[in-house]
């Protein structure tokens, strides 16, 4: 049998007295080498969950584990564990006046010893691999270009080649591509999931565009509210659950539409 | 009358009390004024024309000061940096940088030239006093742009870095420094421009530099000399001001 990469049980976020939770009593598990989308209307906890099981967050409630890690509810997770998981922000979250080259060794910094890092000393394995990601990801011609004089879609490959050169086990990947056009869309989350696909790396996106969950995830979880709504089989999601994750008019569906399918 | 009108009421009372205040227990006398005005004249006459005989003095005096003011703003940069990273929110907790910035606004409060003849006094007459009192008084400032710098960074790369398992320093370098490092060179351009200002007068306590000469040749009574000294302290801190403009153009 193949063991989790993701663990959650009975997990809760957000502060008791709120009308609403972030994360509301969610219980998921996610097997090594999927691709999972979490699919849902924007405040529906997709973000939260995503920087939770990124080990950024803390004070909440539950049991978590990832990779193995078992997390604690009050601390971040520790430097050294972070490196196996990646992540690719919805803004980028590049550095502006940075060149590509420096943005993706970033990516490399928690795998090289600090004082290396820190004299700006790069080995030539590090180097390797920043470069065969650029290629990888097709900006291998953009290296010395500044981040600042990048497109969009330039920007979003960098961002996801700053995540293949850090070789996380786990990709997650917040609206990867709610910043870009319809067709550049699907060339990223292309990119994306055959990257990982590639490197057996197991892979979590959230969006709110059912169709690209669709085409691109092999298990879709839709979310509402900081509750699962429905979690299924890619090929088993029917168009009235997309269709109830996204009804304006029953804001309590979330809470009572257990599992469809 | 509404509670705004009224504020506004009490705002001008106040403002016409402090300024009675002022009149009435300051010696002003409108004979002394208007006497004034033959001596002032005098003064200006016996400034005119100036004496160009002393360029030597404006040469070394104006270097001096220079001097002053780039190693004053040396020394500044290089206690502020610690100190900014100190001050900054997001590099230390509450905890740390809350007395680091009230010592850096007690710092800033201490006047210059009080902080030269402290040092005059300290280590003796010249230059030195003067570029320890100017880093130390321009740390002060600097060190709180330099903090406000990394407060002000996008947040994002560094959430980034983090995720990938770089440590504070890490992201200093990498994710806060090419953000803030134009900030940080507007504001060192910007302090020196100041510390070069302030340090033309250090000379008057003896903490070096061309304010010396001023003093000396005003309290002599050679107003000509004074003079071109003036002049020179002029062009200085106009050149001075075009060259931070252009600089600050560039780094926009």
């Amino acid at each position: 049998m193949m063991q989790d990469a993701i663990h959650i049980d009975d997990l809760s976020f957000g502060h008791h007295g709120a009308e609403q939770r972030a994360i509301d009593q969610i219980s998921l598990n996610i097997a090594a080498g999927d691709c999972v989308a979490l699919l849902g209307p924007s405040g529906a906890g997709k973000t939260t969950l995503l920087t939770l099981l990124d080990g950024r967050l803390r004070d909440w409630q539950g049991r978590v584990s990832v990779l193995g890690t078992p997390f604690e509810p009050t601390r971040a997770l520790p430097l050294a564990k972070r490196a196996d998981t990646g992540f690719i922000f919805q803004e980028f979250a590049l550095v502006e006046r940075s060149t590509v080259m420096r943005n993706v060794l970033n990516g490399r910094l928690g795998r090289m010893p600090s004082w290396r890092a820190l004299l700006g000393n790069v080995s030539k394995s590090d180097m390797d691999i920043a470069r065969s990601t650029l290629s990888d990801c097709g900006i291998a011609d953009l290296a010395d270009r500044r981040v600042d004089s990048l497109s969009g879609g330039q920007r979003q490959r960098v961002a996801i080649a700053r995540c293949l050169a850090q070789e996380p086990k786990l990709i997650f990947a917040d609206e990867p591509v709610s910043n870009l056009d319809p067709s550049r869309a699907a060339d990223i989350l292309t990119l994306l999931t055959s990257a990982a696909q590639a490197r057996g790396a197991t892979t979590v996106f959230s969006s709110h565009q059912p169709e690209l969950a669709r085409r691109f995830a092999d298990r879709i979880i839709g979310m509402r509210n900081g509750r699962i709504v429905f979690d299924v089989a890619t090929r088993d999601l029917t168009d009235d659950a997309t269709a109830a994750l996204y009804d304006d008019t029953d804001p309590a569906s979330g809470a009572r539409l257990k599992v469809v399918s | 009358m509404r509670s705004r009108d009224l504020g506004g009421f009490w705002a001008g009372l106040l403002v016409a009390g402090v300024v009675l205040w002022s009149l009435i227990t300051t010696d002003v006398e409108l004979s002394r004024l208007l006497s004034a005005g033959p001596r002032i004249a005098d003064f200006l006459g016996r400034m005119f024309p100036p004496d160009p005989t002393i360029m030597d003095e404006i040469w070394k005096g104006s270097a001096e000061t220079l001097r002053i003011a780039i190693l004053g703003t040396l020394g500044a940069v290089f206690f502020s940096v610690p100190l900014g990273i100190l001050a900054s929110e997001t590099m230390v907790s509450a905890a740390v940088h809350r007395p680091v910035r009230t010592v850096l606004a007690f710092i800033r409060a201490i006047p210059l030239i009080l902080v030269a003849m402290l040092m005059v006094g300290a280590v003796g007459l010249g230059p030195l006093p003067g570029i320890i009192a100017v880093a130390f008084h321009a740390t002060g400032m600097l060190a709180k742009f330099y903090a406000e710098a990394i407060d002000g960074v996008s947040r994002a790369p560094i959430a980034a870095l983090e995720s990938a398992g770089a440590g504070p320093l890490l992201r200093l370098r990498y994710a806060i420094w090419p953000q803030m490092a134009p900030v940080v060179a507007r504001d060192t351009i910007f302090r020196f421009e100041l510390n070069l200002r302030e340090s033309l007068i250090l000379g008057i306590v003896g903490a070096g530099g061309i304010g010396f000469y001023i003093q000396t040749y005003v309290r002599s009574f050679q107003y000509d000399k004074a003079a071109s000294v003036t002049i020179a302290v002029v062009i200085m801190v106009i050149a001075i001001e075009g060259i931070n403009v252009a600089l600050r153009r560039r780094f926009a």
